[in-house]
């Protein structure tokens, strides 16, 4: 073969979830093998091999995976899965290098709240999808614009709803209702190209030390060091890191003391009396309105001073894989607390059901698979 | 380029232009936009990039601002034209075009517009009252010390090239490629802002 064609091949143990293999490609064909069905007594419905295809296509359109399944004894058969968002197969991604959306999803309904809940018939998304909203206006002047063009990470779901951590509490909005034209959803497919990035604020509680609540996923580590963007009309512009009267040319910057979740941390800044947050926006002025934002301002340095305890540092920040916000990435360790870059691409391997055996499944938790991947030289 | 513009958009903090009349947010950019940035950076003790361009006595120029360097997409260049007249200056009628980059397209009181086709752009992201949808621009604004990258282990950029005759024995295909291992950094964030933008003219696309 050329030297134009890829080729790679690994193994994993299946978890409960879609399994993400990362590749320096984006292969058109993929093959794999259960290890662990093969290797044990012969049992009906389990899936012996599967192989899939990116112009494989089924009369619906949909890219199918092709499964073989033992059914009687050592017979095998041959099956499908339909390889859709609800019911998935193998698929290839590429996620960096632009922005990317899902389809736009009209929003029916929303609360006036905290957090806000909208309703969108059958989304489909899970708790941790990052979804961008647009429009949210009931009239020309009422609704829930101050929301739109923010990342939102999704805290809840029920089959119909999500909820999102945003105040709209507030007396200028107004929740939406009967489909608003305009107003839709729809999902981020790879919000973090780099992490941690810009963070827009949902919240903030002013005391002793600052607890800030982010919109999307913060991924920010103990440690960290933080720096806010505030405009006037947010309120407490008192954090923003302006030069330092104090220490001339320092800008005011702050280190994250703990992390409560995905969307809370804590930083060291005392914001006693500080101007309080104000997140009822008013829907007249969303025009031309910039966020409130904290941001990560690079690589966690000590510099050389022992991290103890009763330092602001202390314990040591983690590498983000593995941790409470934790992410995948296809890079190696780097400076801890660094920017990680997170663009990536390769395959996925969901744990879907086959179209005409509904009780076989590529792959159970503990499961072993191999996997083979390729992109060819000639052919599409 | 492409690495260090992704991780720019995902790192640097931004501001939503408010001075176009399109009724999006952000709003197409205006010259306010410009000045707004400019006075952050220059409030934050960023360097700027170039000094300035002295006036001459010729027909259609004018002097040019020192600046910061904004990194625009190549879709907005019809928006800098409408803004001729009020704060935006071609790059034709610079005083002198010795001190302008390829990419060059103008300026804008102390800000000069580099426009590249691969300068980021999210499609159909903001809707307006009316259920309308437009792109969402990142033009990034870069005071000098703002960044940099870093080659690492001093192993800097290779351009590699195999002829056809090399690259396959039916001498159908060639390779040209480049490799390197760099870092990049965001060295002072108070020195960069992604003023964020839609666009007011229509692409006739």
């Amino acid at each position: 073969m050329a030297e134009y064609s890829r080729q790679a091949k690994g193994n994993f143990k299946a978890g409960g979830a879609t399994a993400v293999i990362n590749l320096p490609f984006q292969p058109t064909f993929v093959e794999f093998w259960n290890e662990t069905n093969i290797a044990a007594a012969v049992a009906a419905n389990k899936t012996c091999r599967g192989w899939w295809d990116a112009n494989f296509l089924d009369a619906g359109g949909n890219n199918i995976t092709m499964l073989e399944i033992y059914s009687n004894g050592s017979v095998t058969v041959f099956d499908v899965i339909s390889n859709t968002a609800s019911n998935p197969g193998v698929n290839s991604f590429f996620g960096g290098l632009s922005l990317q959306f899902g389809p736009s999803k009209q929003i029916v309904s929303s609360t006036a709240a905290s957090p806000t809940v909208f309703t969108v018939t059958g989304h489909g998304y899970q708790v941790g999808d990052t979804v961008l909203l647009e429009g949210l206006f009931q009239s020309a002047t009422t609704g829930q614009p101050q929301m739109a063009g923010i990342p939102f990470t999704i805290s809840a779901i029920t089959t119909n709803t999500f909820s999102v951590k945003w105040d709209s509490s507030g007396s200028n909005y107004t929740a939406l209702s009967a489909s608003p034209v305009g107003s839709t959803v729809k999902k981020i497919l790879f919000p973090d190209l780099y992490f941690p990035g810009t963070l827009p604020i949902s919240a903030l509680t002013l005391a002793a030390t600052t607890t800030v609540v982010t919109t999307k996923n913060h991924q920010l580590q103990v440690g960290q060091e933080v720096a806010f963007r505030i405009p006037t009309t947010w309120g407490p512009t008192q954090l923003n890191s302006l030069p330092n009267t104090v220490i001339p040319g320092s800008p005011i910057y702050g280190y994250v003391q703990s992390v409560t979740d995905q969307w809370t941390f804590v930083v060291n800044i005392n914001s006693t009396g500080f101007t309080a947050f104000a997140p009822n926006q008013t829907v007249a002025a969303t025009v031309g309105r910039s966020f409130a934002q904290v941001l990560a301002v690079g690589d966690v340095n000590s510099g050389g001073v022992q991290i103890s305890s009763g330092s602001a540092l202390y314990p040591s920040p983690l590498y983000s894989v593995g941790s409470l916000n934790s992410t995948s990435t296809i890079n190696g360790p780097a400076i801890i607390g660094s920017y990680v870059n997170n663009t990536s691409q390769g395959f996925t391997i969901g744990s879907g059901t086959a179209t005409n055996n509904t009780s076989a499944v590529i792959m159970a938790t503990n499961d072993l698979i191999y996997w083979r991947a390729s992109i060819s030289d000639f052919g599409t | 380029m492409l690495i260090l513009r992704d991780y720019i958009i995902s790192a640097a903090s931004q501001i939503n232009a408010a001075g176009g009349s399109n009724g999006f947010n952000p709003t197409n950019l205006g010259v306010s936009d410009f000045s707004l940035v400019a006075t952050t950076l220059d409030t934050n003790n960023a360097y700027k990039f170039m000094s300035g361009i002295e006036g001459m006595d010729r027909f259609g120029t004018g002097p040019i601002r020192s600046a910061y360097f904004m990194l625009s997409s190549t879709e907005l260049q019809g928006d800098f034209d409408n803004l001729t007249g009020s704060g935006f200056l071609s790059q034709w009628n610079y005083p002198t075009n010795a001190s302008a980059l390829p990419a060059e397209y103008g300026s804008v009181f102390n800000i000069r517009i580099l426009t590249s086709s691969e300068a980021p752009v999210a499609r159909a992201a903001i809707a307006n009252s009316a259920g309308t949808t437009n792109d969402l621009y990142y033009n990034t604004v870069l005071g000098k010390q703002a960044i940099t990258h870093i080659n690492q282990d001093g192993y800097s950029m290779n351009l590699i090239y195999r002829d056809p005759y090399y690259s396959g024995m039916l001498a159908q295909n060639a390779t040209l490629a480049v490799k390197f291992a760099q870092a990049q950094a965001i060295t002072q964030d108070t020195a960069i802002r992604n003023l964020l933008s839609t666009r007011f003219s229509t692409l006739g696309v």
